[in-house]
């Protein structure tokens, strides 16, 4: 096991490139810990991982394994196990002589290669398929071959770069309980790149969120969730991800009135809201908005567009206020699946105070609202 | 309800208004075996231009050679006579015959090896040279693949000046390193190798862009991986490339084996005269096929170089289903 420190970490691919692939990218990974990079296609996940494997060179910044700086070291001096998102499985080869690669190009005794491999294949459950080339092994079996061939040499870092992705939903559920498994067990330090914002939060120690090769957020994953540092992980994160929309704010004698109407919060708000300036983001996630009759601290009016009934819940898609135009703003609500109402409706939604996140109009940061925050941290344990 | 000329389905017009039947399809009153012939017309049509000139510069030739061979035949001789296996009795017994196969199988053993190891050591340059991004990448690989572009005898005469024992560049790049000079293309010993070292030249840019496309067959990551996994260049190199590039090293094998019993042009441009006596010296490079061309040409006995082509037809073909019985138990296909 090894501790990771990346300091200032940059990629430009070409000295002209004004845009660098990955930014200023600072992090420090501890001992066994499993951290996973989550962020859109193309945000440089891909490209941190490849600079910590060795198989792309910094531009800028150092890369630390352990207190050794890494920097101009080869991938084969490195002591890291890697999964690619295709496997990249010798097809030539049998699972045995796949899993035993590493071990006989390090010169590891042939007696202890042919213990190690048959103990690794009896713990990811190979081992009725040793003799089996790749292009005989199903996808989630092809996957544990591959996950088995980087753990066998027991590196010091473990790196997997989107393992999930090429099976379909039912295993890859399967194989993410697999690998959180085969972390408590190895406890391995463990790097791991998705745009599944589910394998984040479920495997991940802490999560590190990328956005056009720069870090928004690091944090465990109900901080991520419940407290987004910005709207981009606001947005990214949760399934819709957060209604965000910036409006105009106004105090009127009962509560603050956003909008022009469409949005009401209570009192509370004032500091938050009169720091932030007269425009402000306002965010609130699908999951925490309802029809209710009770009486509730914040109303949001909308004109119904759609329910889409998805069996365990109904997704209502709106427009804010009483307009039904195109040009005004969507938003998104999770309701229960025997809520009924009809297109064109106009219906008042509700949330609690904690559910409402306010975030800087111009820079997406997000603001700090005082009272609320007793809220937001009950909003981490409740996952989309 | 009416029905357009222009329309390929139409509708039964209803009687007393009630709505019409299912739409009849007019494509299928006409019989299927018709629409069956014609596809096949069309086939055959577009094939028959390519097939009229194989058939007439290729099979029609092939199954007269076939047939001359067991004939006593004359170009400008009407008296054809058959004389059975006559032909091929006399190859049997022929020095000169057995000499050329020996020749040509010489060439053969040396030209794979050197083909194959050659042309895979430049690809395998070039391909790094591209993956590093170094610059003139593209250059290089244009420059080695323009050897085979140009003309045999054009590139055959350099090759001669090259070898003349007495102001050649290749005596006077040996006598500068402290070796001996050679004869070259007048020592009996040296004649054969010098017109290896020529066919390879022209030969090679073919072989390297063939080995070019099979090594960009091999993904990258398995590369990555491999060097993830400790292999050293020469590891990675032996169990992954080498095993993932077999078949175009087979077909590169193949195509070279069949090249190499075929030897001809490069023998006839360095070694021939003006009266066409190729083959010297001391019928040091007289393999096969310029022992067929001489028979048939200058000898004017083509009943005889017929069977010598048949012959060496039977090598090659021997030699080729060795090869694919090998190959199907070394060569990896994905």
């Amino acid at each position: 096991m090894a501790s990771i420190v990346m300091k200032n970490v940059e990629k430009r691919y070409s000295k002209k490139d004004e845009a660098a692939a990955v930014e200023d990218v600072s992090l420090s990974i501890d001992e066994g810990e499993f951290i996973v990079l989550l962020g859109p296609s193309g945000c440089g996940k891909t490209t941190v991982l490849r600079m910590l494997a060795g198989l792309e060179e910094l531009t800028g910044g150092e890369i630390w394994f352990s207190g050794r700086l890494m920097n101009h070291e080869p991938p084969e001096a490195r002591s890291v196990g890697m999964v690619f998102q295709n496997y990249a499985l010798y097809p030539h080869m049998t699972v045995f002589d796949n899993l035993a690669f590493g071990l006989r190009s390090r010169g590891v005794p042939k007696a202890s290669v042919k213990q190690r491999v048959h103990d690794m294949a009896e713990l990811l459950g190979l081992s009725g398929v040793i003799d089996h080339r790749p292009k005989e092994l199903s996808g989630g079996q092809r996957q544990r071959v591959a996950l088995g061939r980087a753990l066998v040499r027991d590196p010091a870092v473990f790196l997997m770069d989107e393992p999930l992705s090429n099976l379909d939903a039912n295993l890859r559920e399967q194989m993410r309980l697999e690998l959180a498994r085969i972390h408590r067990r190895v406890k391995v330090t463990t790097v791991y790149v998705t745009h599944d914002q589910n394998e984040a939060l479920t495997l991940a120690d802490r999560v590190v969120v990328m956005d056009g090769g720069n870090v928004r957020q690091v944090g465990m994953p109900d901080e991520i969730y419940g407290s987004p540092a910005d709207t981009f992980v606001a947005s990214f994160v949760g399934s819709p991800g957060m209604n965000l929309w910036t409006l105009e704010w106004e105090s009127t004698g009962d509560c603050i009135s956003m909008g022009g109407g469409v949005l009401e919060l209570p009192y509370s708000f004032l500091p938050a809201l009169e720091e932030a300036g007269r425009s402000v983001t306002v965010g609130i996630r699908p999951e925490h908005l309802g029809l209710s009759l009770v009486k509730a601290d914040v109303k949001v009016v909308c004109r119904v567009e759609l329910l889409e009934n998805l069996g365990s819940h109904s997704q209502l898609h709106a427009h804010l206020g009483n307009e039904d135009s195109n040009d005004s703003k969507n938003l998104v609500a999770r309701l229960d699946s025997n809520a009924y109402v009809d297109p064109g409706e106009e219906v008042v939604l509700t949330t609690s105070a904690g559910a409402v996140y306010l975030f800087d109009a111009i820079s997406g940061e997000r603001i700090e609202v005082a009272d609320a925050r007793y809220v937001h941290q009950e909003n981490r344990y409740s996952l989309a | 309800m009416t029905l357009t000329a222009t329309s390929t389905t139409a509708e039964v017009p209803s009687i007393s208004g009630h709505p019409p039947y299912a739409p009849v399809n007019r494509r299928r009153l006409v019989p299927q075996r018709f629409h069956y012939i014609q596809s096949r017309l069309v086939a055959y049509g577009l094939m028959f231009p390519s097939m009229a000139v194989f058939v007439m510069f290729f099979y029609v030739p092939a199954a007269y050679l076939l047939y001359i061979s067991f004939f006593h035949w004359g170009v400008l001789s009407s008296a054809t006579k058959f004389v059975g296996l006559a032909n091929f009795r006399i190859l049997i017994h022929q020095p000169l015959f057995l000499h050329s196969l020996l020749t040509s199988a010489y060439y053969t053993v040396v030209m794979i090896p050197a083909t194959v190891l050659l042309a895979l050591g430049v690809a395998l340059l070039l391909k790094e040279a591209v993956t590093r991004r170094k610059r003139g990448a593209g250059v290089w690989r244009g420059a080695v693949f323009l050897p085979h572009v140009t003309p045999v005898v054009a590139t055959s005469i350099i090759w001669v000046w090259i070898f003349n024992p007495h102001f050649g560049l290749a005596n006077l790049v040996l006598t500068h390193l402290g070796f001996p000079a050679l004869g070259w293309l007048e020592s009996v010993h040296w004649a054969l190798p010098a017109v290896m070292i020529d066919t390879l030249w022209h030969s090679l840019g073919l072989y390297v862009i063939i080995f070019l496309a099979g090594l960009s067959m091999v993904p990258r990551e398995l590369l990555e991986v491999a060097r993830l996994d400790g292999a050293r260049r020469y590891q990675i190199f032996r169990r992954v490339i080498w095993p993932l590039i077999s078949p175009t090293t087979f077909f590169v094998v193949l195509l070279s084996t069949i090249n190499s019993w075929q030897a001809f042009s490069q023998i006839f441009a360095m070694t021939g005269g003006p009266h066409g006596g190729a083959g010297g010296p001391a019928f040091a490079t007289t393999t096969d096929a310029v022992l067929v061309y001489q028979t048939a040409f200058i000898y004017e006995h083509f009943s005889l170089a017929a069977a010598m082509s048949l012959i060496l037809f039977g090598i090659i073909m021997t030699f080729t289903l060795i090869q694919k019985w090998i190959s199907d138990r070394v060569v990896f296909y994905r």
